[in-house]
């Protein structure tokens, strides 16, 4: 058996408060293959941007560990890049669009032409092509969205985290950027963690979908999607396996199964 | 309201309003007199003093004290505030002791300023810093503990150093209260580098204030304050100016 990218040990994690502690996650285990799309999915509040947190290295989880390719985590792993929820929160004011692209690229420790090359081309890819000499709070909040994906996908990632990418862009883009995700981890064969609200996108883009519940939250289920990739837009969604994972999941989410 | 009234700038209005009530209090109202200036008196003596190598010679002593004691207070309490902002320790721990002495008038350390420096122009540089550093500092501090925590995650993500990290997002996050901070110390400088005059003896415009004021020279003791005016003024506008050419992501 080769070693997951990533791997979810009894993983526990608790917030102090006032009055006691809050029980957030309790038991999680779960491995991420190499190169697998997974999704995390759950009810508002039940601990999915505390698990990211916990996986980027941002937090440490209160019981267990999270080992990446082997290695206990302590802190943000290498070849790591991330999409935040909070994504206009996450792009530099002062900084242009495509300043804010190239600067993860300064630990890569590119060439200046090829910086320049990386960003236009990451650009290109997130159909922001000319904006480059914006500033972030020039751009609409979906444009924003799309440039901290931009920033993700130049540095060239062997894992990729993203907590509800596509909350805030419209419906055409939201198809375009899932197509564009997955196109990026089939060429770079990139570990992809999303956390989505959307249980269609979940279907559509992963290889397995993680779905929390609980409070304390637990690991529900762990449902496999056995469409075979590539996928589209137009035929996956129709397929009738489509619909019944998605009611499967739908479900699972809603504590009705 | 007529056209030429509407095209003539607010600030040009309150001024010609302001001067001819100023006339007006100095040649009729209870204080008219020889010991109280009118607005032309004060102007014609400050064209004379334009003339003055006395009046210069002063305005550089004045200015040599805020724009050297001004120039030392940045160049420590910025770097100063940096690091006492880095950790929520050191911030906890100095922002006391920095608000103390930000809140003691530089005039009450004059004395103590006099007795272990003497009166001149050291001192004054010296009550410059005093005035400035500690306001400088504990604002640049909070600047930088004031960073967005989404920020420097997304940077942690990204692996980015520490010193990377107060290079790119602490120090540009901090710039807009760095900067008031900034105007408020240029202005604060000027101030205090008078009064070391007025006060504490050193030299410069206070003391030549002082001076003319002794001397029963009234036109020129208005004057001198006419001219402090103008500076001040020009001083806060040449740093606003300069502030929105640097800072120009906030305030959108
Ligand atoms: N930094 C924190 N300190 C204390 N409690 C926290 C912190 N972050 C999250 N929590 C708590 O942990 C629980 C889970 O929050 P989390 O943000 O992980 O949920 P989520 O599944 O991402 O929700 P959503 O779908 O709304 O984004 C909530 O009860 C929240 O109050
Ligand atoms: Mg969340």
């Amino acid at each position: 058996m080769t070693t997951p990218a990533i791997s979810i040990r009894d993983v526990t994690m608790d917030y102090p408060t006032p009055d006691g502690v809050n029980h957030v996650l309790d038991g999680v285990s779960y491995d991420v293959a190499e190169g697998h799309f997974v999704s995390i999915v759950g009810p508002s509040g039940v601990g999915k941007t505390t698990l990211l947190r916990l996986l980027t290295g941002l937090a440490t989880p209160t019981g267990g560990e999270i080992q990446v390719r082997g290695q206990r985590l302590t802190s943000s792993p290498e070849g790591l890049a991330v999409v935040l929820q909070d994504y206009t929160r996450s792009l530099m004011p002062w900084l242009t669009v495509e300043k804010n692209i190239a600067l993860p690229l300064r630990n890569a420790k590119l060439s200046r032409t090829a910086t320049r090359e990386r960003v236009e081309e990451s650009l290109a890819e997130v159909g922001l092509t000319g904006t480059g000499r914006s500033y972030p709070w020039q751009l609409s909040g979906g444009m924003q969205q799309r440039v901290s994906i931009a920033r993700a996908i130049a540095v060239r990632p062997s894992i990729l985290v993203m907590d509800e990418p596509f909350a805030s862009v419209d419906a055409q883009t939201r198809f375009d950027l899932e197509d564009l995700v997955l196109k990026v981890r089939d060429d770079f064969g990139i570990t992809t963690l999303m956390v989505t609200h959307d249980i269609d996108e979940a279907v559509y883009l992963s290889d397995e979908i993680v779905v929390l519940y609980g409070k304390p939250a637990v690991v529900r289920d762990i449902v496999k999607i056995d469409i075979p990739f590539p996928r589209s837009q137009m035929t996956t969604r129709n397929d009738h396996r489509f619909a019944d994972l998605r009611t499967h999941v739908y479900g699972m989410v809603r504590g009705l199964e | 309201m007529p056209a030429i009234i509407r095209r003539t700038p607010a600030g040009v209005i309150s001024t010609i309003v302001a001067l001819l009530i100023w006339q007006f209090i100095g040649s009729f109202g209870p204080l008219a007199g020889d010991s109280f200036a009118t607005a032309t008196e004060a102007i014609t003596a400050l064209a004379g003093l334009l003339t003055d190598s006395v009046f210069w010679a002063a305005v550089g002593q004045t200015l040599h004290m805020a724009i050297l004691g001004f120039i030392i207070s940045i160049a420590v309490a910025v770097p100063l505030g940096l690091l006492i902002g880095l950790s929520r320790f050191s911030y906890r721990s100095s922002k006391f002791t920095f608000d103390f002495f930000k809140v003691i008038p530089p005039i009450v350390i004059i004395p103590i300023a006099i007795l272990a420096i003497g009166p001149n122009i050291t001192m004054g540089v010296v009550l410059v810093i005093f005035a400035n550093v500690f306001a400088v500092a504990i604002q640049t501090a909070y600047g930088v503990r004031d960073t967005d925590p989404v920020l420097l995650e997304t940077m942690r993500c990204y692996r980015f150093n520490v010193i990377q990290q107060v290079l790119h997002a602490r120090l540009p996050s901090a710039a807009p209260q760095i900067s008031v901070a900034i105007r408020l110390a240029a202005s604060a400088a000027l101030i205090v580098a008078v009064v070391a005059g007025l006060v504490g003896g050193a030299p410069g415009l206070g003391n030549l204030l002082m001076r003319y004021q002794s001397g029963g020279q009234v036109d020129k003791t208005y004057a001198v304050l006419l001219a402090l005016g103008i500076f001040g003024i020009l001083v806060s506008r040449l740093i606003v100016r300069a502030q929105r050419r640097i800072i120009f992501w906030t305030g959108r």
